[in-house]
């Protein structure tokens, strides 16, 4: 009976703390910013990855954010077009390392505590997922730098927008085209089983059975993977033509050391990160290692001479090579065009309250050029304004360059296929 | 189960009353703690999490701290019940409340599943939980299920997202790990697992059912993870299957039951809320000391307190007796 007295005691204990947590979680939300004054500092919160798996690609993303706010804050601040007049930046930045659990919790931090204007998720889908619910239930505007997955927009969430680079389905449409442009037939595709990467190789699938290719090889590996000897083995049995290894860089990297070491050669292999962390793969793989090799041209490998918002590419460069000369790379470039879609919010914005930030990138959106090209969102808020080429390594005296072989109108150098060796 | 039958020896019954009235205790303070949590920090994830971890490292309490089966391959369970909540919630329709209930009967049907790894013992029993995990996360995040887990693409229960009501339901689910393990330490059956732990055979001996109460500890702390991934999957409401099936979940309801103290109801619950606090403020205020002062915490723990805060406490306490006695002669 006394056992029953206590565990009824408990129970009306817990009974009465989960009423107290009911009201007070119910009088916790965060409530966007109208007000009339304008504010000392505009107060950027972010999350970046200083150690773990993202690392190499967080910091670069974050490294262009900071060269964007250090130009904007050199002359006085970013211009608010809700108070016509220039206000200093400031920047909050948490390591999660590349932990998607600590990420969500820091978002939260940033929203709830720091009471941030402005929120910038961390590079990748993996560690831009735990953003999205908590600021569309907050009901802050999240600028999403590089995370693609498709789940992150849907109808009913005006909270997000992707500020570089298309959904990652969308991403090998060209290497598709490619392909079936140079008649190849048998294709071997090993993709990591995450989203970003998973949705690439369902895309290529899809755009070669159109075609009437069935791939050779396809086959997804957990992506934590970083042994590829006997994958490799099992390609090679194939005899294929065309070799995709779709994955993060540090599956990459360990595939094209593989493949390195293994003195097996293909007539095409393509992977996706070298585009992106050129000086990073030439360090880790060596030149040899990836001459040949295909990846994605992203922007950064373009000369935008002509912008409507911050520096043209040379400008860029120029700038970022000097202020952080370990982050010359596409990550840097897209931390600093998340910069300049911040920017044109603020400006385009008629108060600095979540919604008027989302309604001023509708407005703006296909109008405007910067270095990474053209900013065009969908109504999701994903974006669709940029398109991403193929390139191919090649020699370039005793060390290696990337050129743009694919489609033939953003062409500066002509594809060696099949590679020499295969 | 408990037994309550101290009536003829007064001392005992007393220290048994005692003994009840402190793990009771153990489970009100942090509930009311955690009920008016939000009015003093209003970073609601972070304490949800909190919760989640509180009754994670009672999950390992009762498989390794009564049972001494420790299982590295805990994060299969917690996926697990992620996995099942969401499922159905998004395909059975259930209210997201419900939802977390399924969870649980996703983490005890892998727990029933993984049955069969009680044929090994000690590293191999907790390396081969790991390889399991890491199977459960395998299949779960294969293409091929794509149709029913959505494979590598993740989750999103951003429908039935309720910060309110997940707060409740984390609330709700820690106070009743809390007071499982209150229930397991003070029955028949907590006693009959210390025997096991202590020695499988002599047990048997005795007349202890040690494949059935084994399996039942190990059943309710499935059960525990699998709640605690359902409320975890809700509370991140996007997820992949990475994040629920991540090996860091294991080691750090670990690392909290142990630098708490295994076996007892307060060392999990003050190893977690300090070491997770610890954890999250190092974390935001000097992310560069991070891992140097987590690293520190953990180092001092196993050269001062290798059996954790509340064994530290009880030695503590023990030499200030024996002190005190030699003083008065």
């Amino acid at each position: 009976m006394k056992i029953r007295k206590f565990l009824s005691a408990a129970l009306s204990v817990t009974a009465l703390g989960a009423l107290a947590a009911a009201c007070g979680s119910s009088s916790s939300s965060s409530s966007s910013s109208t007000t009339s004054s304008a504010p000392s500092s505009i107060t950027i919160g972010t999350a970046y990855s200083g150690s773990g798996a993202f690392a190499t690609s967080s910091v670069p993303e974050l490294n262009g954010l900071k060269l964007w706010m250090s130009l904007e804050n050199a002359k006085g601040g970013v211009y608010v077009g809700a108070y016509k007049k220039r206000i200093p930046l400031k920047l909050i930045a948490y390591n999660d390392q590349s932990s998607a659990q600590t990420a969500g919790v820091q978002y939260n931090q940033l929203i709830t505590q720091n009471k941030v204007n402005i929120l910038v998720a961390d590079f990748g889908s993996v560690l831009t997922a735990p953003a999205v619910s908590i600021a569309q239930a907050h009901h802050q505007l999240l600028f999403d730098q590089s995370g693609t997955g498709i789940p992150f927009f849907t109808p009913g969430n005006p909270y997000i927008v992707l500020c570089n680079l298309p959904e990652s389905s969308i991403w090998p449409t060209p290497l598709a085209q490619y392909m079936i442009s140079k008649k190849i037939t048998k294709v071997a595709i090993v993709y990591g089983t995450n989203d970003f990467d998973a949705s690439q190789a369902e895309t290529v699938q899809a755009k070669l059975k159109a075609a009437g290719i069935t791939p050779v090889f396809y086959q997804g590996i957990p992506t934590s993977t970083t042994s590829y000897g006997t994958i490799l083995t099992s390609i090679a049995a194939t005899h294929p033509q065309a070799v995709l290894e779709l994955g993060y860089q540090p599956n990459d990297t360990a595939f094209l050391q593989a493949l390195q070491s293994s003195g097996l050669h293909f007539p095409m292999v393509f992977t996706v990160f070298p585009g992106q962390l050129f000086s990073l793969f030439q360090q880790q793989v060596g030149n040899a290692g990836l001459q040949y090799t295909y990846t994605y041209a992203t922007n950064f490998f373009h000369n935008y001479t002509s912008v409507n918002e911050g520096l043209n590419s040379a400008q860029f460069l120029a700038t970022l090579k000097k202020q952080y000369p370990s982050s010359v790379n596409t990550l840097g470039l897209l931390g600093y065009n998340t910069g300049l879609v911040v920017e044109a919010a603020l400006k385009n914005a008629t108060s600095l309250s979540q919604l008027a930030l989302r309604n001023a990138l509708t407005k703006v959106s296909g109008n405007l050029n910067t270095v990474d090209g053209n900013f065009k969102i969908n109504s999701e808020g994903a974006q669709i304004g940029e398109l991403l080429p193929v390139a191919q390594i090649l020699p370039s005296g005793s060390t290696t360059k990337i050129g743009i072989v694919y489609p033939s109108s953003a062409a500066n150098a002509t594809a060696v296929y099949p590679a020499p060796g295969a | 189960m408990l037994d309550s039958k101290g009536g003829g020896k007064p001392l005992a019954g007393l220290l048994r009353r005692k003994t009840l009235l402190l793990d009771l205790l153990a489970v009100a303070i942090p509930v009311i703690g955690f009920s008016f949590g939000l009015n003093f920090y209003s970073n609601e994830l972070l304490l949800v999490y909190m919760m989640v971890y509180v009754a994670l490292a009672h999950g390992i309490n009762i498989s390794y701290g009564f049972t001494g089966y420790l299982p590295f391959g805990y994060f299969g369970f917690f996926g697990a019940g992620a996995y099942g909540a969401t499922l159905a919630i998004l395909d059975l329709h259930v209210p997201a409340l419900l939802g977390m209930l399924f969870g649980g009967v996703a983490g005890v049907l892998v727990g029933l599943l993984l049955l069969p790894l009680f044929r090994l013992r000690g590293a191999y029993f907790a390396i081969a939980t790991l390889a399991a995990g890491e199977a459960v996360a395998d299949i779960v995040a294969n293409p091929s299920l794509q149709s029913i887990t959505n494979g590598p693409y993740g989750e999103n229960l951003a429908s039935v997202y309720s910060s309110g009501q997940i707060y409740v339901a984390a609330l709700v689910f820690m106070a009743l790990a809390l007071l499982a393990v209150v229930l397991v330490k003070n029955s028949r059956f907590g006693l009959s697992l210390r025997a096991i732990k202590e020695s499988e055979y002599s047990a048997a001996m005795a007349g202890v059912n040690v494949v059935q109460l084994r399996s039942l500890a190990w059943v309710i702390a499935a059960a525990i993870a699998g709640v605690g991934g359902a409320i975890f999957g809700w509370a991140t409401t996007v997820f992949y299957p990475s994040a629920v099936f991540d090996s860091a979940i294991s080691v750090f309801a670990i690392v909290f039951a142990l630098f708490g103290g295994t076996g007892s109801v307060w060392g999990p619950t003050l190893g977690t809320v300090l070491l997770y606090g610890l954890y999250s403020a190092v974390g935001l205020s000097s992310p560069q000391y991070f891992q140097l002062i987590y690293g520190l915490a953990i180092v001092g723990l196993i050269l001062f307190a290798p059996r954790g805060l509340v064994g530290f406490g009880r030695a503590a306490v023990r030499r200030l007796s024996l002190r005190r006695a030699g003083a008065n002669g």
